[in-house]
């Protein structure tokens, strides 16, 4: 049953979706996302300030540390509001969501003070250096290397897949800082400036023809001594600590989202009149049927109290969304049929062509869906490691 | 212990662990006395002014869940469901055909499939696949858009044999079979069965899961257990996804049922659905039970093919996949 709160909270957040997403906003609606990052960034800075000094970031967050202490449901609506509004999608969620919960549970007064603020105020970017060209699913196989020496870390090394690189203030960073050490021991988790010399970055042209992800290259990058989050060689735990609070709220505003294009498949099939044809008519309600059965996953498994559960929840939504993310793709560009194989001018895609080519790294990125069940098969279900 | 189906009341967690209790017991030909009779379980969802007990859909729900798992063969989805209908339906109903099923002396069928009609009180026509008919003292039967009662002494019952050895079926002929009707619109009823064959559906699958993986982790190849290799895991990662989206989906619709809760799809779309895709799942569970037993798996001693049995038939009564498609997509508003 919807707490009275919760449905009054709900009407705050439509209200001032509807009147915040005016004038200068207007033009941002549906703009940025996977496989459309590189639309309108300035603007969606802009918003991302605008969310900030309306207090739109941060609102679970404790209220010391200047967020608004704002329950999961409350999380759950405003995420919810904000997809169904169209709002453009973040550029701060990287720092929001990864870095800021990190801050909390592992980082100095210091570290609070300074950083924080920033993310809440949507002024700070954040990138998350974790992957290397060695280090995918194995991630402590990172050789970057950090050397603490007259008074400050040297980085150097390489990252990739790094989202919104280019747009950054700051990247958090795994890097070896015991050259002597072995897979997951003798790593730190720093946090880089991203504004200075020793810091290259270079778009990576995807098979969609855009980039929103990049190559970062560290030579003699700087990190001050003190921009350390736990102690130095403890970054495993920490960086850890970043992926556990991946299973986050948001994931329904995803689901909102996948709703839209969904809706948007449809009406295209309707406008186009494939959905007199019986196989795509039973690919869209077989397409239906998957979004309501993860709509009812995610709220069972992810509304479920904390430490009541194995754990392993976000990765059984992660197995169940990500094809059916796919699956939405291949229909999109079924209903349209031989047209769907012209593009616009300069490899121009349209919503559909775009939805078939982006889905693909659903299963890849935030850990590949073969790690994933790794990760339910032996923690869930106690299957022997082999 | 495997995951019950989602998040319950003190007092269904209770009902669900006592009858654990009952089952882990095992078969034998007083489990029905024992459930329905003592236990009182059959009138669940009946009110208590009817000597019920005056849950709900829910706790039936409960119960269907843990006779799934173990896959009872007794006629408990039909009787609990007749009960709860008469319970909620007409009076005079009610009071000839309810105090049998309340008591546990007697057990109902459900006849929603065939061309029965009914002239002046009395039908005349015939149902097949009725579900749990062999035995059963009280017939719910479909009559265009509105379901009657009868006994089934009055009419011709032939019981099937069927492929799932666990849930019986008849064919029933009525000629001026004397009914009445229960008020219950059968499209309701039917949507109730589908609910409650989804809930069946997940307790079997979550079985077949937690056996499998059991297995896996004591069976010894190459010199180790083969649930180590990850070719197996991975398989069994993808069905516990799968059992985990259709327990949700199975609990939403009990939720809806009950018109509990407002998040949810309406019953007349959520019903079918839960039902398609919680007996797909629970097919595509017992189907890699079997294969991940290897040899023992194929074999009549080995419980998989039971569940394998009951996977299919569930999946293909009251609508087949490819029917229920049909129903979803009309009633949801996407196509036709």
């Amino acid at each position: 049953m919807p707490h009275p709160d919760d449905e009054r909270f709900r009407a705050e957040v439509r209200g001032w979706l509807g009147s915040a997403l005016t004038g200068e906003f207007a033009g941002l609606i549906g703009k940025g996302g996977p496989g459309r990052e590189h639309e309108f960034v300035e603007e969606r800075m802009a918003w991302e300030r605008r969310l900030g000094a309306d207090g739109w970031i941060g609102i679970g967050w404790p209220e010391s540390d200047g967020g608004r202490g704002l329950r999961w449901q409350q999380q759950v609506i405003f995420h919810e509001e904000y997809a169904r509004a169209g709002a453009p999608a973040r550029v701060g969620h990287i720092g929001e969501q990864l870095l800021g919960p990190t801050l909390l549970m592992f980082g100095t007064a210091r570290h609070k003070a300074r950083f924080l603020p920033g993310i809440l105020a949507g002024t700070e970017l954040w990138c998350q250096g974790y992957s290397e060209p060695g280090a995918g699913s194995d991630l402590a196989a990172v050789r970057t290397r950090a050397d603490l020496h007259d008074g400050a870390w040297h980085v150097n090394g390489q990252k990739v897949w790094t989202s919104l690189a280019q747009f950054a203030d700051w990247c958090f960073v795994v890097a070896r800082t015991d050259p002597s050490s072995q897979r997951h021991r003798g790593l730190s988790y720093l946090l880089v400036p991203m504004h200075q010399a020793g810091i290259e970055i270079r778009p990576i042209m995807q098979l969609t023809g855009t980039s929103e992800f990049n190559e970062v290259f560290f030579d003699d990058a700087r990190a001050a001594a003190e921009d350390v989050v736990g102690e130095p060689g403890d970054g495993w735990r920490v960086a850890m600590g970043t992926l556990a609070v991946e299973r986050g709220v948001s994931t329904f505003g995803q689901q909102m989202g996948f709703e839209r294009e969904f809706d948007a498949v449809l009406e295209q099939a309707r406008a186009l009149g494939s959905i007199a044809d019986p196989d795509i008519a039973a690919r869209i309600t077989d397409a239906w049927i998957g979004l309501q059965v993860l709509r009812y996953t995610a709220r069972a498994l992810l509304g479920a109290p904390a430490g009541t559960t194995p754990g392993t929840e976000a990765n059984v939504v992660k197995l169940l969304w990500a094809p059916w993310h796919q699956r939405l793709g291949e229909l999109a560009v079924d209903v349209a049929g031989p047209d769907a194989t012209v593009v616009g001018p300069g490899y121009d895609l349209s919503d559909a062509q775009r939805l078939f080519l982006f889905t693909r790294a659903d299963t890849i990125y935030g850990g590949s869906n073969e790690i994933q069940r790794n990760l339910i098969a032996e923690r869930q279900l106690g299957l022997p490691k082999g | 212990m495997p995951q019950a189906i989602g998040a319950e009341t003190p007092e269904q967690t209770a009902l669900r662990e006592s009858v654990r209790e009952l089952l882990a017991r095992g078969p034998g030909d007083s489990l029905w006395f024992r459930l329905a009779g003592q236990m009182g379980l059959a009138a669940l969802a009946v009110p208590e002014s009817a000597g019920g007990a005056g849950a709900g859909l829910a706790e039936v729900a409960v119960v269907v869940e843990e006779l799934g798992r173990a896959l009872v063969p007794v006629p408990y989805l039909s009787t609990a469901l007749a009960a709860a209908v008469l319970g909620e339906g007409d009076e005079r109903a009610a009071a000839t055909f309810l105090p049998a099923l309340v008591s546990g002396a007697g057990t109902a069928a459900l006849a929603l499939h065939g061309d029965v009609r009914c002239t002046a009180g009395r039908l005349d026509g015939v149902a097949d696949h009725v579900l749990d008919g062999g035995g059963a003292g009280t017939l719910l039967v479909r009559v265009g858009t509105e379901v009657h009662v009868a006994r089934a002494t009055d009419a011709d019952v032939t019981r099937s044999e069927t492929l799932d050895q666990t849930r019986g079926q008849a064919s029933v002929r009525f000629r001026q079979v004397p009914a009445v009707r229960t008020g219950l619109a059968a499209d309701r009823v039917e949507q109730l069965a589908q609910v409650l064959l989804a809930v069946e559906s997940v307790g079997g699958a979550e079985h077949c899961l937690a056996a499998t993986v059991a297995y896996l982790k004591i069976r010894e190849q190459f010199g180790r257990p083969i649930g180590s290799f990850q070719a197996l895991k991975h398989r069994c990662a993808d069905l516990a996804a799968e059992v985990a989206s259709a327990g949700a989906t199975a609990r939403a619709a009990v939720a809806a049922a009950g018109g509990a809760d407002p998040a949810t799809a309406e019953l007349p779309v959520l019903a079918p659905l839960a039902k398609r895709y919680c007996a797909e799942v629970f097919l595509h569970v017992a189907a890699e039970m079997i294969q991940l037993h290897g040899g023992i798996g194929f074999t009549w001693e080995h419980e998989a093919h039971r569940y394998f049995k009951r996977a299919k038939s569930t999946q293909l009564l009251y609508g087949t996949p490819a029917e229920l498609r049909r129903v979803i997509g009309t009633r949801a508003g996407l196509t036709g």
